[in-house]
């Protein structure tokens, strides 16, 4: 069995048998209702959609490399920009993010499974169904949706064609889809936290990544509804001639913007809120200390989740907004450097004076968490009315927000994939290309996505398939930037494919970490802790303190009951 | 468990303070730079704006590079040795660092919002919004109808996808925006179809162009020059060749473009994607579906949308 | 096994072989935060209906006087009544009275289904349709979504009806016969807001 010693990298050589699931790799390919394979089914469709996005994304950094209007037609760069955005947020980063919910919750609350295990699988499968619709849409004669991922009527209800079957109408149906297999995450998130949390494991004594979980989650619970309503009624304006957004039949177009952006910012804090989760515990086990002012990071998770309730006009402040309304929206806005603040100095002071380990979970939490402070700050200045009346629909704008998600989201979760990896595969990473995909995302990154901040400032409005000459430094070094991050993909899909497959074995802990998910096997058994759900006696991050996280804790660490 | 620090570090306080003095002056740096990365300042808001963005600058620097510091100094200095996996001294918090870290961002921010509030006041661009009836304002393509409109004021219609702007007193219409420097002017924004937005990099506004609205709008150049007008509201195939110039001129100048504007007949004006929309039929109509070109609208003066541009 | 853990414990029976489909109050508890989410969507429209209707040049579309509110004011007092005797038959059901049951939850059907009736009957009469301006959108939109959902309430009722013939299907707990009733009060309430909006405030 695995040995409670202290890490060593060397020990990983040697071929300790791994306890745990048969390795067999068909049950990834059908109706399974165990979590830990849905949120392995999860991450692996997401993260195909990750190159699928990319790819476009790559297309159009192609096309925007010269001011010309010259490697694909108008009609095809505005299809390409909208299904990027569309399935980067639908198909990639929730997706994923459902995937380590479904790895991480029942395993850190010392839960079985979720509590409804065959919504969870129906809640998975949607996912790739509506995948193949939006995919499908790129084969239709007038080409897929191409009204920008926001839709706003009138354009996204022109259909030039006519047909009942258009881009628009399919993206509304994925779209739609999307948001009821969300509303079923949720309700089986939230349920599961509520109510299946180990003895002992009071909501004060739950992880900070449960905390954020939790929160983010609630928003989608009542963000969702509001999106799928408006969606609703636009399919109808599209469809049936309806006219709730048409100004010629006495419809408001303003409206539409009302109720997608009612949900679609808080989308950006149900992104970034587990990412939250993720930097407060790996920069607590990294550094050795324990996470400081646990109970004010975990509050401010909810904090969050009212604020980013009532912001949401700041994305239409030029729309002819009263004044009053863009008053009170921005200072709500700014309002959310609080609570993030309070977490951005509460992990400042969790690594201050602690024993650093710059492995790649580590090195990833860093570099997001500087990613994530840059894009903060020009967040704060999109909330101020008269600098976002310059910038707003400017490329100063695409460059806040591929900071924070590309440089902050995702750069986040490619730390918690590295770190929790061999808690469900059973086998390390390979550590050297692991800090190759860092160094290549870090600086393609910002190469990338700098440079959009001079060129919004300028005057560059975003959505264009063509500039004027003025803007074509910015614009090179942003597409090399772009092909740079492109490659650095490619270390991290060898890395993940070639450990899975022939990594060295992992052991139980190899981060030393606390945690219930530390006290089972790699990887745990289908109901992981099965008839010996721990009692948990302390605070989730005892580091240096030698406090016990569970009663009769060695029995966990050495796997007792684990051997027949 | 809270650990309070015994007794003041001098060194230790003494190194914060000088690097806190090296971040301020840093921020300060950036302020003035934050200028340069604008456009050249074209009307009475762009000063506002560009104040409120270089005081912002100075802010977001010292934030940032205040974070930053921290994280340096800690991959620097308090790095665990290869194999330590031991732990480090178990702080788990400070009420009283907690409390000042929230309030703290929370004045700055309010004063950030006081400052921002004053500057929107100033501003002062949206005057009233009226809801129209689509198809009432707008008469058929040409001629122009001057009924409807206080005569100082700038009607813009905005097209899938052109502009064109019309001057009711002196019945002139034209697809470039002529207007005299250091005089404050009145648009009356309307769209024909869909959502549009006005956008002069140069003046530092914006605002969207709503169908079935008339949205008053209000501003004032302030520097001779030819500017860009861009649509900055996403709004269909052409939207990245819907752009217009605009020239600010001497009072003189404006009356005279006026005169000689109302004593030409109406003619095509310029519509960038009317012209690609019939090569690209030429061509087979490569790529996918899409909505027709508005005509050309009918005005007296096309003007120009390729001449060298300050901003 | 060499384990001295305390056991799980977290309302699972024992079942050996996991078992993981049913968990009574994970049930509950999941159809009340459905519940609660499902209810923005009105919130939405609801919202949605009132800034269209405040916004509108003309609300009421050429020839349409306003609406009749007589006959849906009937419907109304049905439908609330119905709340009241699905609460009857809940308290049946906890005095172990199943026929008792039985037949207060055949009364809460049949004003619901009269209630979707009258619905029918007041729609085939109106003068406008659903692509009459916003107002015909609006009104066809809140009313069709809300019958919808009353639809929805009568077939779980007739699901749940149908289970009571099980055999000891309701010893352990009804949480079945519980989230119906939930979700039936819920499309009450909603339908009292909507009658608010649609019918009472009439001038604009
Ligand atoms: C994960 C995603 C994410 C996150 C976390 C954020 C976070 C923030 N965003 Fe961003 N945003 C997006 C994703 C995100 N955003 C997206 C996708 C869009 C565009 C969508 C589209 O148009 O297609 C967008 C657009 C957007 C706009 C609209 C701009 C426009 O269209 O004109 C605005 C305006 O207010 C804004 C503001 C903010 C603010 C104030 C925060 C704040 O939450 C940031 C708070 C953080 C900090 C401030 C840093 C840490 C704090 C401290 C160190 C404390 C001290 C600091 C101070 C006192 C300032 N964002
Ligand atoms: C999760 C969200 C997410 C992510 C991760 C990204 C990632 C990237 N985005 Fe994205 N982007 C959005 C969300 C996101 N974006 C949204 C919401 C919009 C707004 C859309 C709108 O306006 O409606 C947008 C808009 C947007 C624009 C503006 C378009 C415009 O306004 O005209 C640009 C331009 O450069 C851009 C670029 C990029 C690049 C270069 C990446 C890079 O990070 C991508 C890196 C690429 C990879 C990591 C994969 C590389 C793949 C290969 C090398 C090929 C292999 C493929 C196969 C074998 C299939 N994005
Ligand atoms: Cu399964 Cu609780
Ligand atoms: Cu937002």
């Amino acid at each position: 069995m695995t040995t409670s010693a202290p890490f060593d990298p060397r020990i990983l050589k040697s071929n300790a048998p791994v306890p745990g699931a048969p390795d067999n790799w068909k049950r990834f390919f059908s109706f399974n209702t165990d979590a830990k394979v849905i949120g392995i089914q999860y991450i692996s469709v997401a993260i195909f959609f990750l190159l699928v996005g990319g790819l476009l994304a790559m297309i159009m950094r192609g096309e925007l490399i010269t001011p010309e209007n010259d490697l694909v037609d108008r009609t095809v760069y505005n299809g390409l920009y909208t299904m990027h955005g569309t399935i980067m947020l639908f198909m990639f980063i929730f997706p994923v993010l459902n995937g380590l919910n479904n790895l991480l919750i029942p395993p850190m609350i010392g839960a079985p499974d979720m509590a409804f295990p065959r919504l969870n699988a129906v809640a998975f499968w949607m996912v790739p169904l509506f995948g193949v619709i939006l995919m499908a849409s790129f084969l239709l004669p007038g080409g897929p949706a191409n009204a920008g991922w926001w839709s706003y009527p009138p354009v996204s209800t022109q259909n030039p064609l006519g047909h009942l079957i258009s881009g628009e109408s399919m993206w509304l149906l994925a779209v739609a889809l999307s948001g009821v297999s969300s509303i079923i995450g949720a309700l089986n998130f939230v349920t599961t936290i509520i109510r299946m949390r180990a003895p002992g494991m009071t909501f004060f004594r739950m992880p900070v990544f449960i905390w954020t979980v939790w929160a983010a989650q609630t928003l989608q619970l009542i963000g969702l509804p509001a999106l799928t309503g408006g969606a609703i009624m636009l399919l109808f304006d599209l469809v049936v001639g309806t006219s709730f957004f048409q100004p010629e039949g006495g419809g408001d177009p303003v409206l539409y913007q009302h109720f997608f952006w009612f949900y679609s910012h808080p989308a950006v804090y149900v992104i970034i809120l587990p990412v939250f989760g993720i930097f407060s515990e790996l920069f607590s086990v990294h550094s050795r200390k324990p996470l400081f002012g646990y109970a004010f990071v975990a509050v401010a998770s909810f904090v969050i989740v009212f604020l980013g309730l009532i912001v949401w006009v700041h994305h239409f402040f030029p729309s002819g907004v009263p004044e009053w309304m863009r008053n009170l929206f921005m200072v709500t806005t700014m309002l959310i450097s609080v609570p993030t603040g309070v977490k951005v100095f509460a992990w400042l002071a969790t690594i201050w004076g602690g024993k650093i380990q710059l492995n790649t979970p580590m090195l990833f939490c860093l570099g997001g968490l500087f990613n994530f402070v840059f894009a903060g700050v020009t967040g704060i200045m999109l909330a101020t009315v008269p600098i976002d009346i310059h910038v707003n629909n400017t490329y100063f704008v695409v460059g806040h927000f591929h900071y924070v998600i590309y440089g902050a989201a995702v750069m986040g979760i490619f730390a918690a994939i590295y770190h929790w990896f061999s808690k469900f595969t059973g086998r390390m990473y390979y550590e050297g290309l692991g800090k190759l995909h860092f160094a290549l995302t870090f600086i393609g990154s910002n190469l990338n996505f700098f440079p959009m901040h001079p060129l919004g400032l300028m005057g560059m409005p975003r959505r264009v398939s063509s500039y004027d000459p003025e803007f074509t430094f910015w614009n090179v070094v942003a597409s090399l930037g772009s092909f740079l991050l492109g490659v650095s993909i490619i270390p991290f899909l060898l890395n993940m494919i070639s450990s899975w497959v022939r990594g060295p074995k992992a052991p139980q802990n190899p981060w030393q970490a606390i945690g219930l998910e530390w006290l089972l096997p790699s990887p745990p058994p289908a109901e992981n802790f099965e008839d010996n759900v721990p009692t948990v006696i302390s605070g989730p991050y005892g580091y240096g303190t030698g406090k016990p996280l569970v009663e009769n804790q060695a029995a966990y660490e050495n796997q007792q009951f684990q051997e027949v | 468990m809270t650990t309070s620090p015994s007794r003041i570090n001098l060194p230790a306080v003494a190194m914060v303070s000088a690097w806190t003095g090296v971040l301020v002056v840093l921020s300060f740096w950036m302020s003035r730079q934050a200028y340069h990365w604008l456009p050249v300042q074209a009307s009475t808001a762009a000063p506002l704006v560009d104040g409120l963005f270089s005081f912002e600058t100075a802010l977001a620097t010292f934030v940032f590079c205040g974070v930053v510091s921290v994280m340096a100094w800690v991959v620097l200095f308090n790095r665990a040795a290869k194999y330590d996996m031991s732990d480090a001294e178990p702080i788990e918090g400070n009420t009283r660092l907690e409390i000042i870290w929230t309030v703290i961002p929370a004045l700055v921010v309010f004063g950030i919002a006081f400052y921002a509030v004053r500057v929107n006041q100033q501003l002062a661009i949206l005057g009233p919004m009226e809801h129209i009836h689509r198809g009432n304002p707008i008469e058929q393509v040409g001629g122009y109808a001057g009924d409807r409109l206080p005569p100082e004021a700038v009607e813009v219609i905005a097209r899938q996808w052109s502009w064109e702007f019309r001057y009711p007193k002196a019945q002139v219409s034209s697809t470039e925006l002529h207007l005299p420097v250091n005089e404050p002017v009145t648009f009356r924004l309307v769209s024909e179809d869909v959502i549009h937005g006005f956008y002069v990099p140069a003046f530092r506004l914006k605002q969207d162009v709503i169908p079935g609205r008339a949205i008053d709008f209000k501003l004032t150049p302030t520097r001779e020059g030819r500017y860009r007008l861009r649509d900055s509201m996403y709004s269909g195939t052409w939207f990245a060749a819907n752009q217009a110039d605009v020239v600010v001129e001497s009072a003189d100048s404006f009356q005279a473009w006026l005169k000689q504007g109302a004593s030409q007949p109406l003619q095509p004006g310029l519509s960038d994607a009317v012209q690609e929309y019939d090569e690209r039929q030429q061509a087979g109509a490569k790529g996918w579906a899409t909505v027709r070109p508005a005509p050309r609208p009918q005005v007296n003066f096309p003007g120009s949308n390729t001449l060298p541009h300050d901003a | 096994m060499t384990s001295s853990l305390p056991s799980q414990d977290h309302g699972h029976g024992s079942a050996p072989g996991g078992g993981h489909g049913m968990h009574a109050k994970h049930n509950l508890t999941g159809f009340i935060i459905f519940l609660l989410s499902e209810s923005v969507i009105f919130l939405a429209f609801f919202s949605g209906y009132a800034m269209l209707k405040l916004g509108a040049l003309d609300w009421l579309p050429p020839g349409v006087e306003g609406l009749e509110w007589q006959t849906p004011l009937i419907n109304t007092i049905v439908l609330v009544s119905s709340s009241g005797t699905i609460y009857l038959a809940e308290r049946e059901m906890a005095r172990h009275n199943i026929w008792g049951f039985r037949a207060w939850w055949l009364l809460t059907m049949a004003l619901g289904a009269y209630f979707l009736w009258g619905q029918a009957v007041e729609w085939s009469g109106l003068k406008f349709g659903f692509t009459t301006g916003t107002f015909g959108g609006t009104f066809y939109l809140l009313t069709g979504f809300h019958g919808l959902h009353v639809l929805t309430g009568v077939l779980l009722m007739a699901l749940m009806l149908g289970k009571s013939f099980i055999p000891n299907n309701y010893k352990g707990g009804e949480q079945g016969v519980q989230a119906t009733s939930l979700f039936w009060h819920f499309v009450d309430v909603i339908w009292i807001i909507l009658f608010v909006l649609l019918y009472v405030w009439q001038r604009s």
